[in-house]
């Protein structure tokens, strides 16, 4: 009797605990999608009144160096290449890091571009695997290409660092070499840091969408859809979501969690001195930004990291479970790796709302919610074999947070379509809008159990390195 | 399963409230989606309709400005006959259509000159356009009000200076800059006053914006840029006078840039030794060797690019000191560099110093020396 009661006892605090937990999430959703939509529309009222081409012939613009590590893109590389080279920027160079390629990247690229070794004074001002040579081109058609050869770091963070010392210029845009790039990137993610008035941005980040039906020519993508894989296109709703509501939502509270490692502006001396990307990070685009935070606050910086909804580059989707899911145990692996490496900073008034916004939100929305929703999984099973369900309340409530992702899921497809109508026809946004209503059935366990399996990989240690993706490249448009 | 309102009342309250979140939820939903279908619908109707009505302003102008002889030959706008009634279409009784018209005068009148850019801004006034724009400047919304400012410049209509001063210290950037941008176009005696009154700092974009505006305006008067440098209290305006320097190379501010050395603001100080060593003052060389010591790092670096730049050759055992002494990386690289641009007068030196240095001191030399690698 006794042991019956003290279950209930400690069910009955579980239920609690989940319900005000459910709660308090579901009020930062609703925040967040009104805290976006201020965003948004002040970006897009702005941008009517910020003419690129002013800067594209000032003198005053700022260089950017574009920075791409490359591992074994043989396949596409040089079209890659030669995307980036179309970039529309008064000032900037491009770095292709060859992380020690067992293909021929490296031959395809002094053959096409006419690269000769050089010799570069590199400073190694962070710590990488030893550099074998710098290339560049004899051609003045290429001078803003250079290429670092070195050997493998195994890890696409010791590349990028790579390519920060050799750098010339106070900012960087680091990107991956298959991803396709709008060619007014710099332009765009510059003005942020331009036209901040009274903080440094340490770091600028875009949206980033799904490349898979897109089409491209020559490296230009020439008509956007959304992907036409059920896989791909749960992941361009989430990019949506996480981007146009969340991202853009942060950026109005100066609390961006993260900056994108497809895309990102950042400031290379912050980040120099924040000591560079991290080798041993699954996640080092998110573990590189907080500690330019923290250094930040330490040297009592007074910054910001901006946010910009438009889309800027597009990426290729995993379409297998098989990808997708290394792909998204990397990721939670890097979530866990991050809070552990940064835990002092958790409720940590020094770091301001790093340390008491989100810090806080990484770790019980972001880290925990698999778990919770793990053991939610386990204890409903649990309570329908012994046949303790209350079967009309928990429909209702199942109902309501089902009815409640969509709704937000779909407001962030709304404030998307509002400001920019990416797609051209109704009918591919009527395609994209059915979406949510399958992901919480289909996509979403997926995502708590790859989540799972990463934070297991975690805690036991398990060796695995940043893998090969398995592209299948994009679509070319068709001849006129 | 019945739920009537009795069972809602007497329902838990995690239940009620779920209740109440469905039904937010399911209308935030529709409304949603109710939203983007107007949205498209009604980008699709305005885009369908300009579509329909920009070839009749074309032709319209084409037929009466554009393609008029008189006004091609040059003969004064006022000389010739403008049949303002053609354009009086019902449409433009629209505001849409009206500011259709606004955008496609301001587009010609961006890409023609002379009679023929008079002649559009004839008739933007006699079609009363300008009365459009002078109203929206009065509206409480900063974008009505900067959608006018670029709507009055670009047809050059005169706006008086109680009107755009205050709004070049207004606290939204984008309505700031537009009128900043107004001031210098139009403004006829003193287009650079408002570098007196600004309290706001000039963001690096502010500056990009009216460089732009400075440097292709026509006809504008461009003043001493050394009455900011020595008086301005904000730093930014200083900053920016000293690129203007450089850019109109103007020799006589630099007494006014040399006293700026001695400002405590180290940014400043190195914006002003990047200054001189563009304008190439040899006379400054001296001064800028002897503060090196006392400077911190983006001054040194600044005053070895200076060096390279003024490229006497009065100074090659200095650079060769740094060069050979210094700890700083950046600082034996710009020290080689400014060495490579005084080669004519350290051939010698540089050739020894390609075979004595160390072997990261050589490397940064033929870095230097490479005409591949640029930075």
């Amino acid at each position: 009797m006794e042991s019956t009661s003290i279950w209930e006892t400690l069910a009955r605090i579980y239920e609690n605990t989940v319900f005000v937990y459910g709660s308090v999430l579901l009020i930062t959703y609703a925040l967040l999608a009104i805290f976006s939509m201020i965003s948004v529309r002040t970006y897009a009222k702005k941008d009517n009144f910020n003419q690129d081409i002013t800067l594209l012939g000032s003198p005053l613009a700022p260089g950017i160096t574009v920075l791409a590590p490359a591992f074994n893109e043989g396949m596409t590389i040089i079209s890659n290449v030669r995307s980036l080279l179309t970039l529309n920027y008064p000032k900037f160079e491009i770095i292709i890091v060859n992380d020690g390629s067992t293909d021929n990247s490296l031959q395809q690229m002094i053959h096409e571009f006419d690269l000769i070794k050089v010799d570069f004074a590199y400073n190694a001002k962070i710590q990488t695997q030893p550099v074998r040579g710098i290339y560049k081109s004899t051609n003045q058609a290429y001078a803003k290409l250079m290429v670092i050869d070195k050997v493998n770091g195994k890890s696409k963070a010791d590349a990028s660092n790579a390519a920060i010392n050799a750098a010339a210029y106070n900012y960087f845009v680091c990107t991956d070499v298959d991803c396709i790039l709008d060619k007014n990137t710099l332009l765009e993610l510059i003005k942020p840091v331009m036209q901040e008035e009274n903080k440094k941005v340490i770091a600028t980040g875009a949206t980033l969408r799904i490349a898979n039906s897109c089409e491209f020519d020559e490296g230009v993508m020439t008509r956007m859809r959304p992907p036409k894989e059920l896989l791909a296109r749960f992941q361009e709703v989430e990019y949506i979501r996480a981007f146009v509501l969340g991202k853009m939502g942060w950026s109005l509270l100066n609390c961006v969690p993260n900056v994108s490692g497809g895309l990102g502006l950042f400031d290379k001396e912050v980040a120099i001195r924040s000591g560079g990307y991290d080798h041993s990070s699954f996640g080092e685009d998110m573990e590189l930004m907080t500690r330019m935070c923290r250094y930040s606050y330490d040297n009592k910086i007074n910054y910001a990291i901006r946010y910009i909804p438009k889309t800027l580059c597009w990426t290729e989707a995993p379409v297998t479970v098989k990808v997708f899911n290394r792909q998204r145990t990397r990721w939670s692996r890097g979530l866990a790796q991050l809070m552990t490496a940064h835990f002092g900073m958790f409720m940590n008034p020094r770091y301001g709302r790093m340390g008491l916004i989100i810090f806080p939100y990484n770790f019980f929305f972001e880290l925990l919610a698999p778990m919770i929703e793990f053991t939610g999984i386990i204890y409903y099973i649990v309570m329908t074999c012994l046949g303790l369900i209350n079967w009309p309340t928990a429909i209702i409530l199942l109902f309501f947070v089902y009815t409640y992702s969509v709704m937000i899921t779909t407001l962030a497809i709304l404030w998307d379509q509002l400001t920019f109508r990416y797609y051209k026809t109704w009918q591919e946004v009527v395609y994209l809008c059915m979406t949510p209503f399958m992901e919480f059935f289909l996509y979403h366990p997926l995502i708590v159990i790859f989540a799972m399996r990463g934070y297991f990989y975690f805690l036991t240690g398990k060796k695995s390195t940043w893998g090969n993706m398995q592209r299948r490249g994009f679509k070319t448009a068709a001849a006129k | 399963m019945e739920f009537s309102f009795y069972e809602f009342r007497y329902a838990p309250l995690s239940i009620q409230i779920a209740f109440i979140f469905i039904v937010v939820a399911i209308t935030c939903t529709i409304i949603a989606y109710l939203s983007i279908l107007r949205g498209r619908y009604k980008a699709y109707r305005h885009e369908k309709k300009l579509a329909s009505l920009h070839p009749v302003i074309d032709n319209l102008l084409m037929e009466h400005i554009l393609l008029n002889v008189e006004l091609a030959n040059d003969t004064p706008a006022e000389q010739v006959q403008l049949p303002v009634e053609v354009f009086r279409l019902p449409v433009f009784e629209h505001r849409w259509a009206r500011e259709a018209l606004i955008d496609r005068l301001i587009h010609y009148r961006n890409n023609v000159r002379g009679s023929m850019g008079e002649q559009l801004r004839n008739l933007y006034i006699q079609l009363n356009l300008d009365k459009d724009s002078l109203k929206k400047m009065k509206s409480h919304k900063w974008d009505k009000k900067v959608q006018a400012l670029a709507e009055l410049t670009n047809m050059n209509m005169s706006i008086a200076d109680v009107t755009i001063l205050p709004l070049t210290n207004s606290n939204n950037r984008e309505l700031r800059a537009a009128a900043r941008h107004a001031y210098i176009k139009l403004s006829k005696n003193e287009p650079f006053k408002f570098f007196d009154v600004v309290t706001e700092p000039l963001l690096l974009w502010d500056q990009v914006e009216l460089f732009k505006i400075i440097s292709t305006t026509e006809h504008i008067a461009i003043p001493n840029f050394a009455q900011w440098i020595t008086y301005s209290s904000n730093k930014t305006i200083v900053s920016f006078c000293l690129k203007l320097v450089v850019h109109y190379n103007q020799l006589s501010a630099v007494h006014a840039v040399i006293k700026l050395l001695d400002t405590k603001d180290h940014y400043l100080r190195g914006d002003a030794i990047n200054c001189l060593g563009k304008l190439k003052i040899e006379d400054v060389q001296e001064k800028l060797i002897h503060m090196y010591n006392s400077q911190p790092l983006n001054c040194r670096l600044e005053v070895l690019k200076a060096l390279g730049r003024i490229s006497s050759g009065k100074h090659v055992g200095f650079l060769r000191q740094e060069f050979l002494h210094s700890t700083d990386f950046e600082v034996r690289k710009h020290a080689a560099k400014s060495l490579i641009k005084n080669a004519w007068a350290a051939k010698g030196l540089i050739q020894e110093l390609i075979d004595t240095a160390t072997l990261e001191n050589k490397l940064i030399l033929k870095h230097c020396m490479n005409p591949l690698i640029k930075f």
